[in-house]
């Protein structure tokens, strides 16, 4: 049988990096100094879960090194190791170097350098292992294990030979019965589903926990039990009942085995069911004395905590497939409009509560396809606290990353392209603002930097804050380099806020060493054009001597836009409702495109000028005055028809010329109508006055 | 929608629709037509050439509208009663597009055999001759099969649509 595993690769590379950044997360929450059990937990659980789903598909290299490194995690969970700083360094290697065989190409054998690497690590973790390997467990330790496979085994994407496989990784397997009792005949066969059973002994010095953790895969959807060695009858009686097979095969195999002697079996058949066949393995492992009640007790509240956090779970779904639902949900919601409108003209009081009823619903049912798009902005966030680690270190500085507000929630979009300018923020922080600790030191400070990174919503969009508590931004230092670059002539008049968003400006930096991180002065302007594309904005607050905040104000979602609707002509626009400052009316102007707006000029654009409208203009028109980083302009329409929160459609290939629509929506009465990008506007117009002015002048 | 296709043997057929542009007939292969709706509601975009005649919601989905007389260098197509829509996925290096083509009706659809697709006059046709894949002798008149991909080619629009942006600019 051949698969197509492409698409399960996928998702395996897609899981290992969060088990491999959930890992790295805990190791750096370790180094910071957290003691905490559920840390050790999680990088055992990172490692563990990678060495399974890589063991089905058959990446040995992977399985061999995660399986060292999981022996050593395990004396650190058992309390046999302690963790420490170089324990840590050592296990973040570990970590690099799982990510990068996860990451080798599949079907190719690890580059050799790769593997070379390995085994330096290998003989690396065998030394922190050596001296605790004092183990006292009897090798008379045979386990039975039963497994009943689920139907949906291999749909689910399992194979019981994995697993088989992965228990002769844990000990030897003495035994190992299949069962095919479940097998229908073959008309009636269902191919891709798994009718097999096993009866295994395995001799083993791993813990229940481990051989457990063998089955987690499969335990939804598959029976399994284990009796460990030396159990007593009852426990057979009660295995013997539990699976599907008659009694005496079961009991025949077992004898067959040798896990049980006649005997054994004839007292095991001879015991009544256990009184509460509900009872939990706990409780049974408590009354036959196999465990103690506290470890019982702390076994179950494990559980309970990896169901909290693992209770994350998601469904995978192309993001073309929720683009189409949103798209769908927002016509529900224009053609329920046009149904409320209608039945509000009938005198139909039962319709119009149906109706109005209805129309609640689809409300609801938007909120949770927009919803459906939001993703939780921690992920990124903690990708950071490495980043801060390695380059506090390369550049023999102490910084400590504080992440707040982690659960806030942002559009898939934004979160995914956000990475990058974040990063070059978080770089620049660590490489100018934040002073070396003698500098600290000097300035009365404390020697360790704080780098700060916390989302929250405002106003109906998301602040994400970058504040360090560094020397601030030098407007001095801006300004002379600005003046230097030809970007300004003087900075007489202009107001800090103005001078700190020169750095913004391309090929403007102000680092006078130009180090391998930052200061080429590439990047702050993409930065800022990455945020702007996003439809959002960079503010500074400058605290000089004591730090500096980036906000980066976000806009809740990519897909929803509050607008201002206006028309021209027949035609109707929409205007990003963040864009516009105050409506009024154009009076008389003259021969020139500007009006008095309180004592300061303004600018304004004509829009039916603008869009070639040839019908007439009303005698009244008025003027929305927008204003974007800092400009303010007007611009002239027909119509003001009020505020709307809109679905935005992109309007295709077609017209992508038009670089002043940034898209457009579809209005209640189903017509389209156009969003204005406002800068792009106003950036034209600006760019027309220019080059007409210099037409002009060169003609004289 | 089936398409009978026989490669190989020289009997290759292919089912097209015909319709009527200013009373003319004209063909475009029928796999690409996904739809064909009254023609109402379309919302012009200024600054556009003047054969796009702007854009209509179709259930959601905004989709652009040409003008295949004014695409022609004609006046543009007046509207009537059987004036109407024919949605159309092309297939290019944009990725896929749905648009919409305006005819003055639609009459019926045929299997042309390959072999009867006569090349196009070398002028004459008052019509680019790149836009003319070829011509299918039906009874008693010729119909003009439209090279559907250079007719509705956004690469050319794009670069319509720019010269228009930067044009009155300077």
């Amino acid at each position: 049988m051949t698969l197509d595993l492409t698409a399960a690769m996928q998702t395996y590379a897609a899981e290992s990096q969060e088990l491999l950044e959930e890992m790295e997360r805990a190791l750096l929450a370790l180094e910071a100094g957290r003691q905490d059990p559920d840390l050790i937990d999680a990088i055992f659980r990172s490692a563990h879960t990678i060495k399974g789903s890589s063991g089905m598909f058959g990446l040995d290299a992977v399985v061999a090194f995660a399986h060292e490194v999981e022996t050593l995690l395990e004396l650190v969970r058992s309390g046999q190791r302690t963790i420490d700083t170089p324990l840590v360094s050592l296990l973040l290697r570990c970590h690099d170097h799982i990510a990068a065989l996860v990451n080798s190409p599949p079907g190719e054998d690890p580059q050799a350098d790769l593997l070379v690497q390995g085994d330096a690590l290998k003989t690396e973790l065998q030394a922190w292992l050596g001296d605790a390997s004092d183990d006292d467990r009897t090798s008379e330790n045979v386990w039975h294990i039963s497994l009943r496979c689920g139907r949906e085994l291999f749909r689910d994407g399992m194979d019981p030979l994995s697993i088989l496989r992965y228990l002769g990784t844990l000990g030897e397997l003495i035994n190992v019965t299949t069962l095919d009792d479940a097998l229908p005949p073959i008309e009636r066969m269902d191919p891709t589903a798994c009718y097999l059973g096993f009866e295994i002994d395995l001799r083993t010095e791993t813990d229940k926990q481990t051989l457990e953790a063998a089955f987690d895969f499969v335990r939804e959807s598959s029976q399994v039990h284990l009796i460990p060695p030396g159990s007593k009858t009852a426990l057979w009686a009660e295995l013997i009942q539990a699976l599907p097979e008659g009694d005496d095969k079961l009991g025949e195999i077992l004898v067959r085995t040798g896990v049980l002697t006649r005997q054994e079996l004839a007292a095991a058949m001879g015991i009544q069911v256990i009184d509460s066949p509900d009872k939990q393995l706990g409780e049974i492992l408590v009354e036959q004395g196999l465990a103690p009640p506290e470890a019982v007790k702390a076994a179950l509240g494990r559980q309970a905590q990896a169901r909290r956090t693992g209770g994350e779970r998601y469904v995978r779904v192309e993001a073309d497939k929720l683009d189409r639902l949103v798209d769908l949900v927002g016509e529900l919601v224009i053609s329920s409009t046009v149904t409320t409108l209608r039945s509000s003209h009938s005198d139909d009081r039962a319709l119009q509560e149906a109706v109005a009823t209805s129309a609640r619903f689809i409300e609801e049912v938007r909120d949770a396809a927009l919803g459906l798009r939001m993703v939780p902005i921690g992920g990124t966030f903690n990708r950071f606290q490495r980043v801060v680690h390695d380059l506090s270190q390369e550049l023999g500085k102490q910084i400590d990353l504080v992440i707040s507000g982690g659960e806030t929630e942002l559009d898939k979009t934004v979160v995914d392209r956000i990475g990058d300018p974040l990063t070059h923020l978080v770089r620049n922080a660590i490489d100018h603002a934040i002073e070396s600790p003698e500098e600290r030191l000097a300035a009365g400070k404390d020697p360790r930097g704080r780098l700060q990174l916390n989302a929250h919503h405002e106003n109906g969009s998301i602040l994400i804050e970058l504040s360090d508590d560094g020397r601030g931004f030098d407007r001095e230092r801006i300004a002379s380099k600005a003046i230097e670059r030809g970007l300004i002539d003087s900075t007489e008049g202009i107001p800090d806020q103005d001078v700190f968003q020169l750095i913004f400006a391309p090929g403007f930096s102000t680092a006078e060493q130009v180090s391998n991180l930052s200061g080429r002065g590439v990047g702050m302007d993409v930065v800022k054009r990455t945020i702007e594309d996003l439809r959002g904005t960079v503010e500074l607050e400058n605290r000089p001597g004591q730090g500096a905040t980036v906000r980066l104000r976000m806009p809740l979602t990519l897909a929803i836009i509050d607008g201002f609707l206006v028309s021209v002509g027949d035609a109707r626009y929409v205007v990003p409702l963040d864009t516009v400052e105050e409506c009024m009316e154009l009076g008389t102007v003259g021969r020139r495109d500007y009006l008095d707006l309180r004592g300061e000029v303004l600018p304004f654009l004509r829009l039916r000028d603008l869009l070639h409208d040839t019908t007439e203009a009303p005698a009244r028109q008025s003027v929305v005055v927008v204003s974007y980083a800092g400009k303010k302009a007007g611009l002239v329409v027909d119509r003001l028809l009020g505020e709307l929160q809109t679905v935005i459609k992109p309007l295709g290939e077609v017209f992508s010329a038009l670089k002043w629509i940034s898209g457009c929506t579809v209005l209640d009465v189903g017509q389209v109508g156009l969003i204005l990008d406002v800068p792009v506007l106003v950036a034209q117009a600006e760019r027309r006055e220019v080059t007409s002015g210099h037409h002009a002048a060169a003609l004289k | 929608m089936t398409r009978d296709t026989t490669l190989e043997s020289g009997q290759e057929k292919a089912q097209y629709l015909i319709f009527n542009l200013r009373g003319e007939p004209f063909a475009i292969p029928l796999l690409g037509v996904k739809e064909i709706i009254e023609y109402g509601s379309v919302t012009h975009i200024p600054n556009m050439p003047v054969f796009i005649r702007g854009v209509i919601n179709l259930r959601g989905r905004v989709v652009p509208v040409i003008d295949l007389a004014a695409r022609f260098g004609e006046p543009p197509t007046t509207v009537g009663e059987r004036t109407c829509v024919v949605i159309v996925e092309l297939q290019d290096e944009a990725g896929i597009n749905d648009m919409g083509i305006v005819v003055d009706g639609v009459n019926a659809v045929s299997d042309i055999p390959a072999s009867e697709i006569e090349p196009p006059p070398r002028f004459g046709a008052k019509i680019r001759v790149d836009f003319i894949q070829g011509m299918w002798k039906s009874q008693d008149r010729f119909v003009i099969v439209l090279d559907q991909a250079r007719v509705l080619s956004i690469q050319e629009i794009n670069q319509l649509a720019e010269m228009m942006e930067d044009g009155p600019a300077r």
